[in-house]
């Protein structure tokens, strides 16, 4: 580091044309003859160089200790029996070596869980980018080797890597793997989870053999078990019941052997699968052109999830004209095809002011009828036909009807209100606008309904004149029927006297009719919000919500009350103190949800393997220890040597120390101060004047 | 005294709310009464009137639909959000309706009522004279009309209830208009109009005058001659036709056009059927 450098006083070429002349003057001192030409020129030389500048420059060194990289592996799948001793005894028993060893840093990382798994490579990449490169003497991983971001590892690095591997040689574990489950599926059709059994590590030959016990619950009910053989895919069909969350768990028990497995928390899987409803069909059956047919073809049209099949009676059979058939455009109601043999295709029918005139043929309405109590659902918007001879409730229809119409018609504007069930029903709860006693505004009046009497059982949710029932629905058999004792819910689209939310009250009552869960009178909710934390919501047609009881995966339970928050909204918050599937009831209601990844990623491989770490301890010419056959001794290499071998002792890693340094500062000191080349150039000038005999010869010859 | 001055206008907004709609117009949103424009002339309202009345009598005669009696209607006073039908006779005496007149028509278009404007100069409109197209224009200008056009052959209208390809009144042959057809809306088979108002149109244009081809005396004898003759009773026959065709267009929308594709619903679900 140390040197002559150059620090001219002129430029360059002055400086050369110095020497120049020096030489020239040489040159001719020598032709003259005179003796002292070798004195003359090296002092115009001297006199040159003292021009450059020389200077000697020197750096100050200092030597830098080696750093080695310590990661110990803490996340879960670390956790299991016996590896946080190992894991410990190593670090600490490095710890104390590292110590030992001259001018040598241990920088410490410690790799803890994350919501991918386990991130080795991304914690290496980061400290060994964190440190400069050429003090890097070893890198030494304490883990089991189940790095879940291989990809993120780096792909070499500056020294020796190794990997103390934790883990018992007779480590095994037999574990379910779902290979594939769909997110969605429609309500009744199946769905298919593929899933196999995989055995891992050391398995005892007795259990290798045997076969695993699958059991299958749906939403927290049995569903079926099953044999299934290890490495052997399965194809396991599992139908969605309901809309919304459908939670599916599968799972075995642990194999009873002398080594237990490794964990038995990779022996079971919850999916959530969604049930999602086919495209609904409904068909619309109105009695007579009227101002409201065209709400519910709005309605419905605007449904993208509504196929609409309309009919409408424009031509009684009754009325006839003289004009001839192929000049009109009225096509036959197909009423055997709808009402017979397609009936159970449809999800709902709507009778919208539908009066009895012999279209339909009483047989007719007995299979609509046995439609709805087998599950189907009837919806009558009735006008003032319905208090007459031609009313649907005299049918045999009628029978199922929520109401019975008295024959009084209220002609007379009135004001639709929701009655306290109204409040409550999740149909009428929350309709914009509603009239209250301490608002000013409130919906539009209507101007005509029906009297009617309700049937034992049958919810009344709004009123109308004189406080009679204008809504009412009811549950018959699997199926249910709803009616609205008026027709005039389109003066609400129309905006008189500012209207009402007619298109909402519609949506609603055709889709509790057609059973939306979103729409259902007594539900548990249980709504998960990020992590573990769940808001349950009991909706209840109920003054009270009984407590919810919560079972967890380990089998304990939890009761949990919940607060009124509105007419028929009771709920509560609460966070789960670990991922796994829970089972919540009130006693009427039961719901499963599973919180957390449908299985722990940590939990996924147990036994402790290399094979993530392998290449790039092999690259770096490090080695892989088993901590199981004993702790290794660290010994000190030079670079590019093998840094992993077995002695007599036992097997032994080593660190490469780097030998690195750093400059902190430059010396420039000049060669010869100023008086100095003064004392050279006048020298030699003053040696050649008196060489050629100017000085005491010529004294000397006087 | 501006917290009494408050008080009182709450106590008089209180009962003016709770007010009672007209009778007139109760019954007409019970039993789907066509409604007419009252434009201040006798003759034309009285003719509006018996139109409306005739056209009623055919409907109650050959359809469910069986309209009360038609009803006249004060476009600054009376409430159109309980009316579906408005026929409009344009006159060049009716004076300009208020602006609130205006703001009530424009919701009563917009939420799906319609406008039949009939400029009764399907005789003369055309021939370079005077006709009703001045007045139409004064009298539509505030309205919030979608831009118009011919109806054109595949209209919901020439098949709502009789097959039709003429509209004929009094008159006949001139150009009907209705909300024209959104660019590239033809490709739609069968059904040419945006879903807006359930594809209703909000006016209907024309200058058929087909209240006096509709219009029906006191003693049930049409009032006016249309034509002569045999042709002129096929022609008055056509226009109840599309009398006929206008009010199950305004009560049912689309729901003929819906019916070109229910024989393709129920083939899927017959399939359907075969599939599972």
């Amino acid at each position: 580091m140390t040197g002559l450098v150059f620090d001219p006083l002129l430029s360059w070429p002055l400086v050369a044309a110095v020497a120049v002349l020096a030489v020239l003057i040489a040159v001719w001192s020598f032709w003259r003859g005179l003796r002292g030409w070798p004195l003359r020129g090296l002092a115009g030389l001297a006199a040159a160089a003292a021009l450059a500048g020389p200077a000697l420059e020197s750096g100050i060194r200092n030597k830098l200790s080696d750093i080695v990289l310590l990661l110990d592996d803490r996340s879960a799948s670390q956790s299991l029996p016996g590896r946080v001793g190992q894991t410990d005894a190593a670090v600490e028993n490095l710890t104390r070596q590292l110590a030992a060893l001259p001018d040598t840093e241990v920088r410490r990382i410690s790799v803890t869980d994350d919501p991918d798994g386990t991130l080795i490579g991304a914690a290496l990449s980061r400290a060994l980018a964190a440190e400069p490169q050429a003090r890097v003497a070893g890198v030494i991983a304490v883990t089991d080797g189940l790095a879940h971001d291989a990809p993120m590892l780096p792909a070499d690095a500056p020294a020796p890597v190794h990997v103390l591997l934790t883990g018992q040689p007779q480590d095994w574990d037999r574990r379910l793997v779902i290979e594939e489950a769909p997110a969605y599926g429609l309500i009744g059709q199946p769905v298919t989870i593929r899933l196999r059994i995989e055995d891992q590590g050391e398995v005892p030959p007795e259990i290798a053999a045997s076969p695993a016990r699958l059991q299958v619950t749906i939403d927290g009910e049995p569903s079926r078990s099953l044999d299934l053989p290890p490495g052997v895919t399965l194809d396991l069909p599992v139908v969605p019941e309901h809309a919304g969350q459908n939670v599916v768990s599968i799972g075995f028990d642990a194999p009873e052997a002398e080594v237990p497995e490794l964990t038995t928390r990779n022996n079971m899987a919850a999916l959530q699968i969604q049930g999602v409803r086919d495209r609904l069909r409904v068909l619309l059956v109105s009695g007579e052109p009227h101002a409201g047919e065209r709400t519910w073809r709005n309605l419905l049209k605007s449904d993208a999830n509504v196929d609409l099949i309309h009919f409408t009676i424009l031509r009684p059979p009754d009325k006839m004209d003289a004009v001839p058939v192929d000049e009109m455009s009225l096509i036959a109601f197909p009423t055997q095809e709808l009402f017979m043999e397609r009936i159970r295709d449809f999800d709902l029918i709507i009778f919208d002011r539908y009066r009895v005139r012999g279209i339909l043929m009483p047989q007719y309405f007995d299979n609509i009828r046995r439609y709805v109590e087998e599950g189907g659902a009837v919806l009558v918007s009735a006008g003032p036909e319905m208090s007459t001879v031609e009313s649907l409730n005299l049918s045999p229809l009628g029978a199922i009807l929520p109401a019975r119409p008295t024959g009084r018609i209220y002609e007379e504007p009135f004001l639709p209100r929701l009655t306290d069930d109204g409040m409550r029903h999740p149909v009428t709860a929350g309709l914009p606008g509603a009239p209250s006693d301490d608002s000013e505004t409130h919906w539009g009046r209507w101007l005509r309904m029906s009297q009617v009497l309700p049937e034992r059982g049958s919810q009344v949710v709004m009123t109308g004149a004189n406080d009679e029932p204008l809504l009412i629905l009811n549950r018959v058999g699997r199926g249910r029927v709803g009616m609205l004792t008026s027709d005039q819910v389109w003066l609400w689209g129309r905006g008189f006297e500012g209207g009402g939310p007619q298109l909402e009250l519609l949506r609603r009552i055709a889709h509790w009719s057609m059973k939306e869960p979103e729409l259902e009178e007594e539900a548990l909710l249980a709504d998960v919000a990020a992590g573990l934390t769940v808001t349950i919501t009991r909706r209840t047609m109920a003054d009270t919500a009984p407590p919810v009881r919560i079972t967890g995966p380990d089998g304990r339970t939890e009761t949990l009350a919940l607060t009124e928050e509105g007419p028929g909204r009771h709920s509560a918050r609460w966070t789960a103190p670990e991922p796994g599937l829970y089972r919540l009831t009130d006693g009427e209601i039961t719901r499963v949800i599973a919180l957390g990844p449908a299985a722990p990623r940590e939990f996924e491989e147990t036994v402790a393997s290399p094979a993530v770490l392998g290449p790039l301890v092999e690259k770096t010419r490090g080695g892989v220890v088993h901590l199981s056959q004993g702790l290794p001794d660290l010994r000190m290499v030079r670079e590019g040597r093998p840094a992993h071998g077995r002695g007599v002792a036992g097997e032994w890693i080593a660190i490469t120390p780097r030998g690195a340094a750093s400059t902190s500062g430059i010396m420039h000191r000049p060669l010869l101060p100023g008086w100095g080349w003064l004392l050279i150039v006048a020298g030699l000038a003053l040696g050649g004047w008196l060489s050629e005999g100017r000085g005491w010869p010529r004294r000397r010859a006087a | 005294m501006r917290l009494v001055l408050a008080l009182l206008v709450m106590i008089a907004a209180a009962p003016l709310r709770a007010q009672d709609p007209d009778p007139q117009l109760i019954r007409a949103a019970d039993e789907v009464a066509l409604a007419y424009v009252i434009t201040g002339d006798a003759r034309v309202d009285e003719t509006s009137e018996a139109g409306l009345r005739g056209i009623s009598d055919v409907l109650t005669d050959r359809t469910t639909v069986e309209p009360g009696q038609p009803i006249g209607i004060d476009l600054d006073r009376d409430d159109l959000s309980l009316l579906t039908f408005l026929y409009w006779p344009v006159t060049e005496s009716q004076p300009l309706p208020t602006p609130q007149a205006y703001v009530r028509l424009n919701h009563f278009l917009r939420s799906g009522g319609m406008v039949l404007f009939d400029t009764r100069d399907g005789d003369i409109a055309g021939l370079g004279g005077p006709d009703g197209a001045e007045a139409l224009q004064r009298l539509a200008a505030p309205l919030d009309i979608p831009p118009l056009a011919p109806i054109p052959r595949d209209h919901v209208l020439t098949r709502s209830f009789y097959l039709l390809d003429d509209f004929p009144g009094r008159y006949q042959g001139a150009d009907v208009w209705a909300e024209a057809p959104p660019a590239g809306a033809e490709a739609a088979e069968g059904v040419p109009f945006r879903n807006l108002n359930d594809g209703v149109s909000p006016v209907i244009i024309g200058g058929n005058s087909w209240a006096e081809a509709w219009a029906v005396g006191e003693n049930g004898l049409p009032v006016y001659t249309v034509g002569s003759g045999l042709d002129g009773e096929h022609q008055r026959e056509m226009a109840y036709r599309f009398g006929v065709n206008l009010i199950m267009y305004v009560l049912t929308g689309n729901y003929k056009s819906d019916q070109v594709h229910v024989p393709t619903l129920l083939e899927r679900l017959r399939q359907e059927e075969v599939i599972q």
